[in-house]
This record gives structure tokens, sequence and C-alpha cells, in this order.
């Protein structure tokens, strides 16, 4: 009985919030209708907004130029590709994206296993490593592309440069030599699935692959998780060899302050694996919405597009090898290295096995 | 007689119609709790059994996904997390009690400064803790750069013991906070009760902790529940130490692509028990026990005066806690966004604020700032009014059900990482069938607070049941008899108890949601990021300098905002309620 009539005020207290919590979500909705869905089919004419989900350092600026260049009207997403897949694929029943954009084309065969991706062929045509990339079904389209594995180097402390993979596993290297950890570095898998495949192939499987980070492991491999950290452990001097994404390691090559101690230059061993600037079209988006998607498409592999994407983030992800003949690539890049295509279909179902083995025996 | 008639007069008049406005009021009650946490926990869960029905599998029934969980690798794991859970949670919770009776109830020196710090450490994300003792502590960090042998202090703390020093440390707010507030509630009067009987200080104190109890048990609980649920550690120190726990494997299982939702579920099951079992051991605890001791009788506690030696010494041991906790956090950031290189090899260790110019020139920070401030301080206004009334129920005597269901609920939520509750969000808010309706929540800022909202109430919650469950009801009971209604009545006795722990949980639930990050990656609506995924997008493109620039900017803010709101309270609130709960 005590307390019964001061329990009645709080309540209320709770119901107004719960009614401003309504008030805000009804004022949000509307605040966000003139560029989101809810604007869509109404008033005629209106183009319905694109809706991208990007992880790439130059797609501010991409969507505002593509907007400019069309008229049509972009809300993007911008991210890591970690979450963007997680939302991706907890939104599977009912996709809000229209356009994804991400580096690395593994996710995006499991997507266009599971009927997620609707194809399309681009006006523009493709170098040859473009054509390499680019699916038989046309399910997603490479517009452009990184390698992996660049192997970044502290000259300030080592001649020894090696000329193969298999030199990092010899003796000048032991204990300097470090990588990232697969799990919590989208690029590194398929440096993983690259080797694995230049050493066994899709028939030997993974076994040569195994051995070889294994005899990588006994020569005093380091594992940090991401490029930003192994670039860190090279700056510190914990190791002197950084295995990393090109765009990481060109970027900081241009970005360090080079001194008496700290040097860092880049060497490409063959092969390196090609690690492809994807975009995916969502199968279950609105018809106009697809169209729209297929326009950005030949936006961004148009010589206006590929210009922004150019000089967005010239120490970052800018640092690409264009996939279109005509467009060359930063003076910060050297030419395209020796290079290797692995199979997505084949090597993407296999993400997780290979990573947990190398969480368990190599890290 | 006249008298008594006026008295009693309206109380009857409100009796007449109070059911069924109590009862609309607490459906409502129920129907936001039921939309914010039980929907979407539940949703999230069963997909662990049926990944077909939100299209993450083919099977409608099916227990594979805790087959692959409990792999050889994941029990110790789950081990693993329980003891550092159970650690992090005893450390936090003696520390936090010890600091928060040396600033309620002692002479220390820089009162005010402690307890600020317990604030900052708050806003402090657990992967820059983590991140501060790396960078001290690696190989050519900044001890071997001073030529500190550090080797023994690098094998500690890159394991166990240093994984869970670091939850500890993020614990310790929530415990500093649950155990002040009750302390500030608690009068003299028992203890005094017990040396009056003959009893000696030891027993006094005894009694003290006692009565404390609930805020010890709450602290407990919520440390152990947010240790258990942390990313951040079991991302980085755990993972560098190789010290597998269990919120890893849920960390691989959506972060790898595809995504393994039914895993994640699995693992959140497990989770969940190992909250149950913090939940069942206070429970066990209380039972039975009351602990309404702030009455209109409650009288100011006296403050301890120690002596000159001793007051110096426990100042000194104050410092060095805050220098360790807070400042090899903050060292952290710092030493990425202001120092060029320090800790490195690479040339001089100048000063720089250009990462700070930079940031700050950059369109791309100011709306996500100002952003994450509305909406945290729109989370946090809701939380704390949710809060107070969920704590309100889970102290009261009535509903004996519906208290225990409302206490798993908090703690399961506390217990789910963020990112799998936020993936409930989008399977619960994104369905066809919600659509279908009419309601297109999810991509609007509306959804992102609702779900800032359900993350924040637990823990908000939490700090306000110690306090509530100190306020006895004769208070707004009396006033209520005196012919008060329901909000005058409360606002005048229980609102002037309650404002102080009140405002520390706003401020709290403001600066924590301010840099939330994985409710804001998943939910955020399209074209209006929240500065967290700015920072973090910053940081996954290697632009440590600016990324932590940002951080550092937002706890600024953040710090700002309490200054600002203490500042306020200080000049405006009526001396009575700044009396309250403050040592002489």
């Amino acid at each position: 009985m005590v307390g019964k009539i001061g329990k009645r005020a709080l309540p209320m207290a709770a119901a107004a919030a719960v009614a401003a919590m309504a008030m805000a979500g009804c004022g949000s909705t509307a605040a966000v209708s003139p560029s989101g869905s809810a604007g869509a089919g109404g008033s005629g004419g209106a183009k319905t907004p694109l809706v991208v989900y990007s992880a790439q350092g130059y797609d501010a600026a991409v969507t505002k130029a593509f907007t400019a260049a069309t008229g049509i009207p972009v809300n993007l997403v911008d991210d890591s590709t970690g979450p963007l897949l997680t939302k991706v694929q907890a939104e599977k029943n009912n996709p809000q994206w229209g356009l994804l954009w991400v580096d690395g084309d593994t996710a995006f065969a499991s997507l266009d296993k599971a009927g997620m991706l609707a194809s399309y062929t681009p006006t523009a045509t493709l170098t040859a490593a473009g054509k390499a990339l680019a699916p038989s079904d046309h399910s997603y389209i490479p517009v452009s592309t990184t390698v992996m594995a660049a192997v970044i180097y502290n000259s300030a402390k080592t001649s020894t440069v090696p000329s193969t993979y298999d030199d990092l596993a010899t003796a000048p290297y032991q204990g300097k030599v470090g990588m990232n950890d697969p799990s919590q570095s989208g690029p590194t898998y398929p440096f993983i699935a690259g080797m694995m495949n230049q050493l066994g192939g899709q028939s030997g499987g993974m076994k040569a692959g195994e051995a070889y980070f294994s005899k990588l492991k006994s020569n005093g491999l380091h594992v940090y998780p991401t490029n930003g950290d192994t670039l860190h452990a090279l700056e510190t001097g914990q190791v002197d060899y950084g295995i990393i994404q090109s765009s990481a390691a060109a970027g900081e090559v241009l970005k360090a302050k080079k001194s008496a101690n700290f040097d860092p230059k880049v060497v490409y061993l063959p092969k390196a694996t090609l690690l492809p600037g994807v975009i995916g079209i969502d199968k279950k988006a609105p018809a106009d919405v697809q169209t729209e998607a297929k326009q950005f498409v030949d936006y961004v592999l148009s010589a206006a597009g590929q210009k922004v994407m150019q000089t967005a983030d010239q120490q970052g992800d800018s640092l690409y090898w264009p996939v279109v003949p005509g467009v060359t690539a930063s003076s910060a890049l050297p030419a395209m290295p020796d290079y290797q295509r692995i199979d997505p279909a084949f090597w993407g179902p296999l993400e997780g096995q290979i990573n947990t083995w190398f969480d368990s025996t190599i890290k | 007689m006249a008298a008594l008639s006026t008295i009693a007069q309206p109380k009857l008049s409100i009796r007449s119609r109070a059911p069924s406005w109590r009862g609309a009021w607490w459906v409502l009650f129920w129907i936001a709790v039921f939309g914010l946490l039980v929907l979407p926990i539940f949703l999230f869960l069963l997909v662990a059994f049926s990944p077909a029905l939100f299209d993450q599998g083919t099977a409608w029934f099916s227990l594979d996904a805790f087959k692959q969980v409990m792999t050889p690798t994941f029990l110790p794991a789950v081990v693993h997390s329980l003891l550092v859970g159970i650690g992090a949670a005893i450390g936090a919770t003696v520390l936090g009690g010890a600091i928060a009776w040396a600033v309620q109830r002692t002479n220390v020196p820089l009162r005010g400064l402690w307890g600020g710090s317990m604030f900052a450490l708050l806003l402090a994300p657990s992967y820059l803790i983590a991140l501060g003792w790396e960078r001290l502590l690696e190989p050519n960090g900044v001890m071997d750069v001073l030529g500190v042998p550090d080797a023994g202090l690098r094998g500690l703390i890159y394991g166990p013991v240093g994984v869970t020093m670091v939850l500890a440390v993020k614990g310790l707010p929530f415990a500093y906070l649950a155990i002040s507030g009750a302390l500030g509630g608690l009068g003299d009067e028992f203890a005094a009760a017990v040396r009056v009987h003959g009893g000696g200080r030891w027993d006094a104190g005894r009694i003290t902790v006692a009565l404390l109890a609930p805020a010890i048990w709450s602290s407990f609980a919520i440390v152990f529940a947010e240790s258990i649920s942390d990313f951040g550690v079991a991302a980085t120190l755990a993972n560098d130490a190789s010290f597998p726990i269990a919120t890893y494997t849920l960390y691989n299982a959506v972060q790898a692509f595809p995504v393994d939702f039914p895993v994640a579920a699995a693992v959140g099951w497990v989770l969940l028990a190992m909250a149950g079992i913090a939940i069942f051991a206070q429970h066990r605890a209380l039972r039975g026990r009351t602990y309404r001791v702030l009455s209109g009788r409650s009288r100011n506690p006296r403050r301890h005066s120690m002596p000159g030696r001793t007051r110096a010494g426990v100042g000194v041991a104050l410092g060095v806690m805050v220098l360790t906790t807070l400042g090899v956090p903050v060292f952290g950031a710092l030493s990425a966004s202001v120092i060029n290189g320090l800790g490195s090899i690479t040339g001089s260790h100048a000063f720089t604020f250009d990462n700070y110019t930079r940031v700050i020139n950059s369109p791309e920070l100011h709306e996500p700032l100002l952003f994450s401030v509305l909406m945290g301080a729109a989370t946090a206004t809701a939380s704390v009014t949710l809060g107070l009334v969920a704590a309100r129920l889970l102290t009261g005597t009535g509903g004996k059900i519906s208290r225990r269901m409302l206490d798993l609920l908090l703690l399961t939520a506390v217990a789910l990482p963020g990112i799998v509750f936020a993936a409930g969000y989008i399977f619960t808010y994104n369905l066809p069938l919600t659509n279908a309706l009419g309601i297109h929540l999810y991509g609007t800022p509306a959804l992102l607070l609702l779900g800032y909202i359900a993350t924040a109430l637990p823990s908000t919650t939490r700090l306000l049941v110690g306090t509530v469950g100190q306020v006895q009801q004769s208070l707004p009971h009396a006033a209520r008899v005196h012919g008060a209604g329901p909000i005058t009545a409360w606002t005048g006795t229980a609102l002037p108890l309650l404002a102080r722990p009140l405002i520390s949980a706003w401020l709290l639930t403001f600066g924590g949601t301010l840099l939330e990050l994985p409710v804001s990656e998943l939910l955020y609506p399209p074209g209006q990021p929240p500065v967290a995924v700015g920072i973090t997008k910053a940081l996954a493109n290697y632009d440590f300098g600016g990324g932590t620039a940002m951080e550092v900017l937002a706890i600024l803010v953040a710090l700002t905002v309490m200054g600002l709101t203490w500042g306020l309270w200080a000049l405006f609130a009526p001396a009575g309620w700044r009396r309250l709960g403050a040592a002489a």
C-alpha cells in the first residue's frame, strides 16, 4: 500500500518521455523525407534518392559530383567495410541500400551466390586487370584496384630488400616482419588466400599456403590488427618490414616525415593479389533506383568520375590503379606490379575457415 | 474535525480516479520497454534457433549455431570471460567504493577533481584505455624510449591481468556513481546508533557496508555485465595478448562475411546465461531485506576529518589512481594526436596542433558533433525519465514478477554487446511487415534515438536503483495527505532527494551516448553520421592523428557540458537540494 500514490507521478513522466520520443520520431522522419525514401514517389518528377553504402575515402566527393552531374540525389552511408556488410546482411529480408561500394570481391561473390545482386555491364571498356576482375555473370563491377600485398620497409634501418615471398622466411628477416590479422583487417584475407592460390592453386587446397605461413611464424612473424597498427610497428621499430595493402603503403610513404631513423620504401613481390574496389547493385531495389545505380557506375568509370576519385583522398584510397584505359594512376604509385586474380567464388566461402586457422595457428 | 476533512477530501477524490490513470501510465511504460528492449532482444536471440526467420539461413529450427559455438576453443573463452568479468567487477566495486567513500565522507583534498575524473573516465572508450597501455609498454614504446625497464610489466599487462585491469578501470565510474549516490543518501544516524550501543568503528563500518548492499550489488552486476560484453578490449589487448574471451568469438561471427548472425545469437545466449548468474547472486544477497534509509529525518553525514599525514597520503593515492586510470588513455589519445611520433623512432617528437586545426576546419566534423550532442541530450533525458520509473519498479515492494522480469531484461541488455543489439533493431524495425503497416523507422534519427535509449537505459537504471531504493515513500505520501497533487508531491519531496543522482545519471548517459559506436554504425540515418562513426572511419583509414583529435574534441565537448551543468546547479539549484547528499 505504501508507495502506491507516489508511484503515480513517475509513470506519468515516463509516458511523457515516450510521447516525446514518438514526437521526436515523427519530427525526424519528416525532416528526413525530402531526401529520404518517403519523398520518393510523391510529387511528380522528383527523383528517388539513391542510397549508397560505401567505405571509400573519396565517396562523399564522388556522390556530390554525381548529383551535380545528373541531378540524382544520393543518401550516403559512409562507414568501414565490416559494419556495412553487417548492415547489408541484417537487412537481407528488406534491403534499404541501392548500391554497395567497398574493397574486395569475395563478399560480392557471396552476395551474388545469395541472389542479392542485379547484374550490369558498364558502358566503359576495362583494362586487362579490370577484365580479369569482372565476373562472367556481371553481377558486380570492379571500378578500381589496389593490390595485396605491398611490402613496406624502413630503408633507414635495412638495406636488405626481399625479391620473393620466400625471402621473408629466411634468416635476414628473422623477427623483423609484420602483417595484419585477417580477422580484423579486411584486405588481409585476400593476401592469405592469394598466397594459398599462388603456392598450391585451387586443386592443391590450402596446404602449401599453410606451410608457408607456418615458416613465416617460425621466422618470428609479428601479427598486428590492421594496416595502421602494422605501420605503427614499423614506425616504432618493432619490425622493419610490413605486409600491408598497397594504398596504405603508398600513403605512408607520402605522409611519413623522413629522418635518419625512418625512411619507408615499398617493394612488390611476385605475385601481388588484386584487391579491387567493387560496386554491387541491390537486386531488390525498385527499378528506378537500379537505373540510377547503373548511371552511378558509369559515372564512376567516366573520366570525370575517375578524376574526383583520384583527387579526393590523395594520401589514402585515391592511391589505386585505374581499371579503365586512358586514366593514369597517381604519380605516387609505380606501374602495376606483377599480379594474380583469385577466384572469389572459390576462396570467398573459405574465409571463415582460413581465418580461424590463422588465428589459432599463426597469430 | 473540519481540518481533518480538508486533508482527507483531495485524497479520496484522487483515489476515485486513480486506478484507470495509473493503469494507463504503466501500460505505456511497459509498451516502451517492450518496443525498446523485449522485442529486439527476443527476435535477435531467436535467430540462434531459427535462422530462416530473418533470411539468415534456410532452417526454421536448428541447433547448429550452438554446435558451432561449443568448440574446444570456445569453452576456455567463456571461462576467461567469466573470470575476467568477476575480477573486473570486484576490482571496480572495491576501488570505486573506496574513492566514493574518500570523496563523500572524508576531508581529502581536491574532492571535486576526483569525482570529476570519474566522469572523464567514463568518456574514454575501453579501446583507448587499452591503446594507452599498449603505447606505453609495447616493444620500443614510450617506456623503452625513456629507458625504463618494462619487460615484467609488459608480460603482466599483455595478458589476463591487463585485460581484467582495463575492464575494471572502464567499470570504475559505474561503481563510483552507484556507490556514491547511495552513500550520499546514507546519514550518520545508523553508524551513530551502533556506536551508542557499544559497537566499535569496525561494527559501524560493517553496518554501513550492509546498508549499501543494493548499491554494491548494483555496481557488481553492472560492471560484470559491461565487462563480459565489451568489444574494445576483446579486439585489442585480449587479442594482442592471445587471451581469447567470449566476445571475440562473437566479434568474428559478425565481422566476417557472410556475417553469421545465428552464431552471434548463440554467443548472446551464453552471455545472457552469465548475466543471469549475476542477477541470481544479487537476489540471493538482497532477498527479503529493505534498505529505505532516505527520509525527512535523514541527516547529512559528517565528514570524517583525517589527520594531516593520512589526508595527504589518501590524496596522493587518489592522484596516483587518477594518473594511472585516466592519464593512460589520455596519453594514448594525445600521443597520437598532438605529439608527432611520440614513442617512435621517427624524428623529433615535436608538439603540433595540426591534427586539431585540420579537424576543426573540416566541415565533416561540425555537423556530426552537433548531431551527436543533440542525440546525446535527447537520449539522456528519455533514459533518465524511463530509468527513474524502472528503478522505482525495481526497488518497489509490489509486482514481484514484473520486477524480476524488468531486472533480468535490463541486465540482459547490458550483457549483449551493442553490435548485436543494433542488429536486433534492424531485424525488428526493418521487417517488411512493419513497413507494410506504414512504420518506417529504420534509417531515421528516431530509430537511432530508440537504439541509444535502449543501450543507455539499463546502466542509467542501475545507477539510479541505489538512491531510489533509499527514498522512503512516506514522503510523497505525506505530501498527498496534505493535499498536494501527484506531481507536486513528487517534485516537492522525492525530487530534491534525487536531483543530484538524476543529474549525474543524465550527464553519464549524455557522455556515453556521445561516443557510442556499435549502435551508431548500424542505425545511423543516411547522410547524418554521428561523431563516433567519423572517428572510426578516420582511424580505419590510418588517419590516427585526425581520428584521435576528433575523439579528444568530442570528449572536451562532453566535459564542457558537464562543467556547465554542475556550474548551473551550483548557481541556481535551491540551497536545500544542494545540501542533500553532500557531507557537512
